[in-house]
């Protein structure tokens, strides 16, 4: 394939899509839903007119009726529990609705309303013996199914020729059970309203977390302090509230006291759940995959109904489809994370011109040197990952260490180090605003800031979501390096929404433009992204017109020009194209010109393989990542570059003995500080004629 | 059958198709006893070593030269770069350029060889001798022996070893379509030999058997050990990256025709220095530490072997230090010369010594 082909298919193709969404959960359901495609086309097939619109309202009739059951048996299921009796709470509850509305006379409201509080209680039961005396659930569900199902059968000799002797004068009741609106009917109106309370409750409100943590570990949960015994015997409530109002239902459609009400409705309903993906073993489940269930169940058994098979046959065919559909979920969900790290790494084509030559033989103004080969060396093995160094007006010299420290080390000898605060995550890029509070762009984090006491606050963690995108990239995974402008506002990079702190070289593998810089505006503490498709965006610098930022692309090895004021506000302009490495932070000179930290250098393979994709998803599928290409971070240097995008001065480690990997400068009193993220050590470099009182925060904020 | 498993394979990367390679472990257990030893000369480009027993020699570029009372002297020099050296009768049998093998010096002074069957010599590459007969390796008919890294790219399987005999003038093929054969020693009535790219040692002669299966390395040149065995050295480790390029056409060759040999993704003598060379993410330094167990572009390792083939001890220098890239070793004495290629040094170490380590 040629160069140009690749280009434009790759451009075209969005294999990202594919990991992406096998990354998100609700791929969970996949095997689910694929079943209830198949049963729909095989049902449409086999009979047709099944799928009548006639025929829907009995349908959703029933989906509704059994559905409430099984959302009820559902959140047992998921709180790690087991319900057997919701046939003989069913039973019992129907049974009671009859009574009150057949034989006493009462109105409907009050009628549901004791119904299903005779539910509850009957759910309360359970739930008092298994949250709170801890008896096992299978057991004590089973009894409480026996017991029940007794009481029922002996009441309902006491009382069925009253129940079916008596009849009901209330519309409000014939509706309930046999009515519709545009073919909805209540049952199912009342199970997609439970349904939706039900979603929105597990997902989002606090008691739903804490029935999935209990679910998960019932000792973890308790030990995080979650009330597990109440929650526990909460969800037999609902459950036994939920069975109840199944019975109002089925109680007003079919007005029945008949010894087989509810029997075999807890093997139904179960049979439902586990087709639908929750696990027995708790801690995993949702509304959807009740409903799914749900929905499989009943067209199977109404389809094979109508295909006249005998009810035993039926029963035979729903616990084989029963059994291969949870061999293959089980199967589906070992395997879906395994899947996704082979699927979700998807290189595309990247292009860059043959790197230029910087061989100490080399002419031009990359030739390497070794002047970086006798820096000062401060925290030697003190410190672990400084990614970016700063020194505040008193000299003071501050880093992030991969501990998720910033380490003060005080003037004038740097010897003296301690612990200037703790934030957690990777602290990356620094920089002090004009109160000398210091931001951080805090990998895995966001955006935070240190007062000058120590006090580490939270500046943002989240920026607006792109509408398209499958990934929630409202969050922020790898807030890079940042600066601030004059008003206030701080320009912060994010390299890549694709992959996490602790996994960013695989982004060079990608060569996407996965990157994006966001504005944070303290004024009124709104964050929204200003760019978006870069190259793992990385160091942002102030310019000197203070209208506009320069910033690096790492993969792209460019520096570019964003303006965020002025005439040109919103334009972005290349500024230098092709470095020899692979660029890291931008940070000010004293003279007027820019420092720029080079972390690596091309090589002429890496580059190669950057223009067949086909490869490098080879390579990340098959091969361990110790064993991938990766860029030279062994040798590294920093460039001198000026407003124009010339490159005025070079300083190189090339044995890379002392500072491999250089992803930040910083100039303070005639000094250059080196950091880097694979190190150990901050650098101290003399710079021969710089400006001896040069202090970043005096010339950016004044004198104090 | 045959078929549908080798497609099944090809596929799913089993068996021959597998891009694994066999770990470090049991005999091959990593030290660093090569990065103790004494440097006893470095050269411009030395390329074998030889000894009658006595004295060591050292071909290096065009010449020769001898080791004697800790000084080294030319000895004799050629027209041409010497690309084998060994011992026999008396005398020095050399390759000169990979084209032509030559004695000076003994019984059989002057006989040389430039073919055999009417195919000449093109990277003959290792001598041996049993005492009367002379075995050599030419690595690959279609490279000489400075690419062997395009032998090794281009699923080369040409290499050949040749039996010359003295007394008679002739030359026969003992055995070709190798996958580059470099060194062939004669043991016991059989010959091993290194077939470098399938990573095996082959016996051949009273049948064909497999003396060492799956080497975590390329195996080279081999030279007799004193209880029967040989040394055998390993010019490079095998890298998982490199079995996989093995098995990427389309990359492999385009590498091939826009890249330089010296920064291909290929083994190597030497590795750190060029700025240009493909590094792997776990050869990146970190907190300033290179792991030694980082996949290695090249490696030093020497094997002990004893005389039924199984691997006693090994040497090596592993990843981050300097004396990678072992093309030859000599036993003399009670030590053990090594030449190593990639810092072009001649390395001396007791075999006491040694194996004092490694019974440890």
């Amino acid at each position: 394939m040629t160069d140009g082909f690749a280009k434009i298919l790759y451009r075209l193709w969005p294999g990202h899509v594919i990991g992406e969404v096998l990354s998100k959960r609700w791929t969970e359901t996949a095997i689910p839903v694929l079943a209830l495609i198949l049963i729909v086309v095989w049902l449409s097939v086999e009979l047709p007119g099944f799928f009548s619109p006639a025929s829907f309202p009995e349908m959703f009739r029933q989906a509704g009726e059994i559905g409430l059951v099984v959302l009820g048996l559902s959140l047992v299921l998921i709180v790690g529990g087991i319900d057997l009796s919701v046939g003989s709470i069913f039973a019992l509850s129907n049974f009671t609705a009859l009574l009150l509305v057949n034989v006493y006379g009462w109105n409907v409201g009050p009628a549901i309303f004791v119904t299903l509080l005779v539910g509850a209680a009957l759910g309360a039961v359970n739930g008092f013996l298994i949250g709170i005396l801890k008896l096992r659930a299978f057991l004590t569900t089973l009894i409480t199914l026996i017991v029940y199902r007794a009481i029922y059968e002996l009441l309902i000799q006491q009382y069925s020729t009253q129940i079916t002797a008596g009849t009901p004068d209330s519309a409000v009741w014939d509706f309930l059970g046999i009515g519709n609106v545009y073919g909805v009917t209540p049952a199912i109106a009342a199970c997609v309203l439970v349904a939706v309370v039900g979603h929105l409750i597990i997902t989002r409100a606090r008691v739903g977390w804490h029935i999935m943590a209990i679910g998960g570990s019932r000792r973890a949960a308790f030990n995080a302090g979650i009330k597990v015994e109440s929650t526990i015997a909460l969800c037999y409530v609902v459950s036994g509230i939920l069975s109840a109002a199944s019975a109002v239902f089925f109680a007003a459609r079919l007005s029945t006291v008949a010894g087989e009400v509810g029997l075999g409705l807890e093997v139904t309903a179960l049979t439902a759940a586990i087709l639908g993906g929750i696990s027995l073993g708790g801690g995993n489940g949702s509304v959807t995959k009740a409903l799914l269930g749900t929905m499989i169940v009943l067209l199977v058994r109404n389809g094979l109904i109508n295909m006249s098979v005998p009810g035993g046959g039926t029963r035979m065919i729903l616990a084989v489809i029963l059994l291969i559909s949870a061999v293959v979920d089980i199967k589906w969900n070992r395997n879906r994370l395994k899947l996704l790290n082979k699927v979700y790494v998807s290189p595309t084509y990247h292009e860059l011109p043959p790197a230029p030559e910087c061989s100490p033989q080399a002419v031009g103004p990359y030739r390497m040197n070794d002047r970086l080969a006798d820096v000062e060396t401060i925290g030697l093995g003190e410190v672990e990952g400084p990614e970016d160094v700063i020194l505040d007006r008193d000299d003071n010299l501050y880093t992030g260490t991969r501990h998720g420290d910033i380490m003060r080390f005080l003037a004038p000898d740097y010897k003296k180090v301690e612990r200037f605060a703790h934030i957690g995550g990777v602290p990356l890029g620094l920089a002090f605003d004009k109160s000398d509070n210091l931001y951080v762009c805090v990998g895995g984090m966001g955006l935070y800031y240190v007062t000058p006491s120590g006090e580490v606050k939270r500046a943002t963690d989240e920026t607006n979501a792109t509408l398209f995108s499958i990934i929630d990239d409202s969050r922020l995974r790898l807030a890079d390096d940042l600066d601030i402008a004059p008003d206030g506002r701080i320009f912060f990079s994010e390299a890549t929404i694709r992959y996490e702190m602790h996994d960013w070289p695989v982004d060079a593998l990608e060569g996407r433009g996965n990157g994006r810089i966001i504005c944070y505006d303290p004024r009124d503490k709104r964050t929204r992204t200003v760019l978006r498709g870069l190259h793992f965006p990385n160091g942002i610098c102030l310019a000197n017109d203070r209208q506009s930022i320069l910033f690096v692309e790492t993969w792209n090895c460019s520096v570019s020009r964003y303006y965020f004021d002025g005439p040109k506000n919103g334009k972005v302009e290349k500024l230098i194209e092709n470095l020899p490495g692979y660029p890291d932070n931008i940070n000010e000179a004293s003279d007027g010109n820019y420092w720029l930290a080079i972390s690596g250098m091309r090589n002429p393979v890496f580059d190669l393989a950057q223009r067949l994709p086909g490869f490098r998803k080879r390579m990340a599928a098959r091969l361990p990542a110790d064993e991938w290409l990766a860029a030279d971070s062994n040798k590294g240097g920093v460039l001198k570059f000026n407003d124009q995008g010339e490159i005025i001065d070079s300083l190189w480690d090339i044995k890379g003995r002392n500072h491999p990997m250089i992803t930040s400068m910083r100039e303070h009193k005639g000094y250059l500080y080196l950091g880097g993220i694979s190190n150990n050590r901050v650098g101290r470099y003399r710079l021969p004629g710089a400006d001896p009182n040069y202090v970043q925060s005096v010339r950016r904020w004044g004198s104090r | 059958m045959a078929l549908f498993k080798a497609l099944t394979d090809k596929l799913l990367g089993h068996g021959e198709a597998s891009i694994a390679v066999p770990i470090l472990d049991g005999s091959f257990k990593p030290n660093t006893l090569l990065d103790q030893a004494d440097v006893v000369g470095t050269f411009e480009s030395p390329s074998d070593l030889a000894t009658d027993g006595k004295e060591l020699f050292l071909a290096d570029g065009n010449a020769v030269r001898r080791l004697s009372g800790g000084a080294w002297r030319d000895f004799l020099t050629a027209e041409g770069p010497m690309t084998a050296l060994a011992c026999f009768d008396g005398g020095i049998a050399m390759a000169i350029d990979g084209k032509e093998v030559r004695i000076a010096g003994g019984r059989f002074d002057g006989k040389r060889w430039s073919a055999v069957n009417g195919v000449p010599f093109v990277s003959i590459n290792a001598i041996a001798s049993d005492g009367q007969r002379l075995y050599i390796s030419d690595g690959s008919l279609t490279n000489a022996v400075d690419n062997w890294a395009h032998d090794l790219m281009n699923h080369g399987c040409t290499g050949r070893v040749i039996v010359l005999d003295p007394n008679t003038g002739s030359a026969r093929i003992l055995t070709n379509g190798l996958r580059y054969a470099f060194g062939a020693m004669p043991i016991g009535g059989k010959v091993w030999i290194s077939e470098t790219w399938r990573h095996r040692i082959r016996s051949v002669g009273q049948g064909d058997e497999m003396v060492l299966d799956h080497l975590p390395a390329y195996p080279g040149r081999m030279a007799p050990a004193s209880d029967g065995g040989v040394w055998l050295c390993l010019f490079a480790r095998r890298t998982q990256l490199v079995e996989f390029v093995l098995r990427e056409a389309v990359f492999r060759r385009r590498m091939m025709k826009e890249i330089e040999p010296e920064h291909w993704i290929a083994p190597a003598f030497r590795s750190g220095d060029s700025g240009r060379e493909p590094v792997q993410a776990g050869g990146i330094r970190s907190m300033g530490v290179l792991k030694p167990w980082a996949p290695p572009r090249s490696y030093g390792l020497v094997v002990r072997i004893d005389a039924n083939g199984i691997p006693v001890y090994s040497i090596h220098s592993r990843v981050g230090a300097e004396n990678h890239g072992i093309v030859a070793v000599a036993e003399l004495g009670t030590d053990l010369f090594v030449l190593a290629k990639g810092p072009r040094r001649v390395l001396k170490l007791s075999i006491g010594n040694i194996e004092k380590e490694v019974a440890e």
